[in-house]
């Protein structure tokens, strides 16, 4: 993916991404960029479009219009068949992990088959490498002693570390995290914010959706905050934690902090 | 009181039909669970083309008796040149009929496997097809077991409609022994017998494969 020349593109190009449900309109336009390595956190009130601009990058959700590239690939492509634009959202679905609020973990899978699953199956890896890397990325997030159990013995913050740890094992270029504390318990929560920080310095490229206003603070290079399907004010986490421009931002940080 | 003599000298003809039940019940089994998968697929498929077709056949066969389905596909379909032997045309309409039972256990056992699990699959880049088989269907399974195993019980007991067509299992076994016994209690009572036998057995070898498939202990 990395090439040694300059790059002249962003990690994430958004433009113009509109997104309908029936008559609600729930992104009314969002232009946004995401640099390499930069890590976004996306904030505002329930109903505001984090979680719909997060699965329409993916294309979990199908954009109204609008253009959205990652890596300088166009992602939602018209120009394809039915059966070509499956296998290309399959292909680009791979650079990109994404890590839900509820964990989505496989049930019926113990937890190295949940991490090893998509790289067999997709990536074509042998079950050894698969293995090798699945426990490489346990360890990372704390839970090699793990690897044989079934999702239904874990902790909800367990669980989360799982999940983070299957969308690593497809080394994707980018990291989507939807809520992913909101489910847990408080005194688990700060397990899964510590992988995530340790991923962040690694230079992941990270758009996270959260209410961990502490979370934005340390680790966001750029909050960005959206209301009413719009971006209505971004900037450094010093900026709009500490001087807010626009009412609804002022009104918000009041309410949550 | 009971005619023992006669249960005991009759019994190797209902042993032998009881093989011939079990032999139509299994066949028709296996091609019903085809049937089943299928229809199910085609009626959860975005594509009308499969999923109109898959609802006219599921909508056929539960709204007419099995019955009058048996009697169209062995008295009816020679009309058209389609003149299957009585065993076929027993396997067939009893496959058919339990296919539409079992597409409708397993449409919903499918739709009970939460969107979540789809939705990861997908962000994996898992394709829908090997979504299906590697993650939704297995968890159906699970679901689905119990009441498909309520289908094949039904399944072995309606082959005794077979009997019409000249098959001869247990039910016609016992009909024609009435006819040379004149003991109609003991004769129908030893194919009760040997139903209850085979779907008990089913019953046994179905709880032995529900908790094979269960993989959670929490």
């Amino acid at each position: 993916m990395k090439t040694t020349e300059e790059k002249t593109h962003p990690m994430i190009d958004i433009r113009g991404l509109r997104k309908c449900f029936g008559a609600l309109e729930v992104l009314k336009g969002i232009d946004l960029q995401v640099a390499e390595s930069e890590v976004l956190v996306l904030i505002g009130p329930s109903g505001s479009g984090k979680s719909t601009l997060l699965r329409c990058l993916n294309h979990l959700e199908t954009p109204t219009s609008g253009e959205i590239s990652i890596n300088g690939e166009r992602v939602n492509r018209t120009d394809l068949s039915a059966r070509a634009f499956q296998r290309h959202l399959n292909r680009v679905r791979t650079h990109m992990g994404m890590v839900f609020q509820h964990f989505n973990l496989f049930p019926h899978k113990t937890v190295l088959e949940n991490i090893t699953e998509a790289p067999v199956q997709v990536l074509r890896q042998t079950r050894e490498d698969a293995r090798r890397t699945a426990l490489e990325l346990l360890e990372r997030v704390g839970l090699l002693d793990k690897c044989d159990e079934y999702p239904a013995r874990l902790s909800g913050g367990q669980k989360q570390r799982v999940a983070i740890a299957r969308a690593l094992a497809m080394q994707p270029s980018v990291m989507l995290f939807d809520e992913v504390t909101s489910a847990l318990d408080p005194e688990l929560v700060g397990d899964v914010l510590r992988v995530m920080e340790d991923l962040a310095r690694d230079g992941m490229t990270m758009i996270v959706v959260t209410h961990e206003m502490g979370f934005a603070q340390r680790v966001a290079d750029r909050v960005v905050f959206m209301a009413d399907g719009d971006i209505c004010e971004q900037g450094t986490p010093e900026r709009i934690f500490n001087d807010p421009q626009q009412e609804r931002t002022q009104k918000f940080l009041g309410d949550v902090l | 009181m009971l005619d023992w003599s006669v249960i005991f000298h009759y019994s190797p003809f209902f042993l032998k039909a009881a093989v011939l039940t079990l032999q139509i019940s299994v066949i028709s089994l296996i091609v019903g669970l085809v049937f089943g998968l299928v229809a199910a697929l085609c009626v959860l498929a975005k594509n009308p083309l499969l999923q109109w077709p898959a609802r006219f056949y599921v909508w056929l066969i539960r709204s007419t008796p099995l019955l009058v389905q048996l009697f169209i596909i062995y008295f009816g379909f020679p009309q058209f040149g389609l003149d299957l032997s009585p065993f076929w045309s027993g396997v067939l309409a009893l496959a058919l009929n339990t296919g539409a039972y079992n597409a409708e256990t397993i449409r919903g056992g499918i739709q009970s496997v939460p969107a979540g699990q789809v939705e990861a699959a997908r962000s994996l880049g898992m394709s829908a097809a090997l979504t299906m088989r590697r993650i939704v269907l297995p968890q159906a399974l699970r679901l689905i077991i119990p009441p498909l195993g309520n289908n094949f019980v039904i399944l072995i007991k309606d082959t005794s409609l077979v009997s019409t067509i000249t098959l001869v299992e247990l039910t016609l076994t016992a009909q024609r022994l009435i006819g040379s016994t004149y003991k109609p209690f003991e004769m129908y009572l030893m194919a009760a017998f040997f139903y209850a036998l085979l779907t008990t057995g089913a019953t046994l070898l179905l709880k032995k494969l529900e908790s094979r498939a269960a993989w959670s202990h929490a």
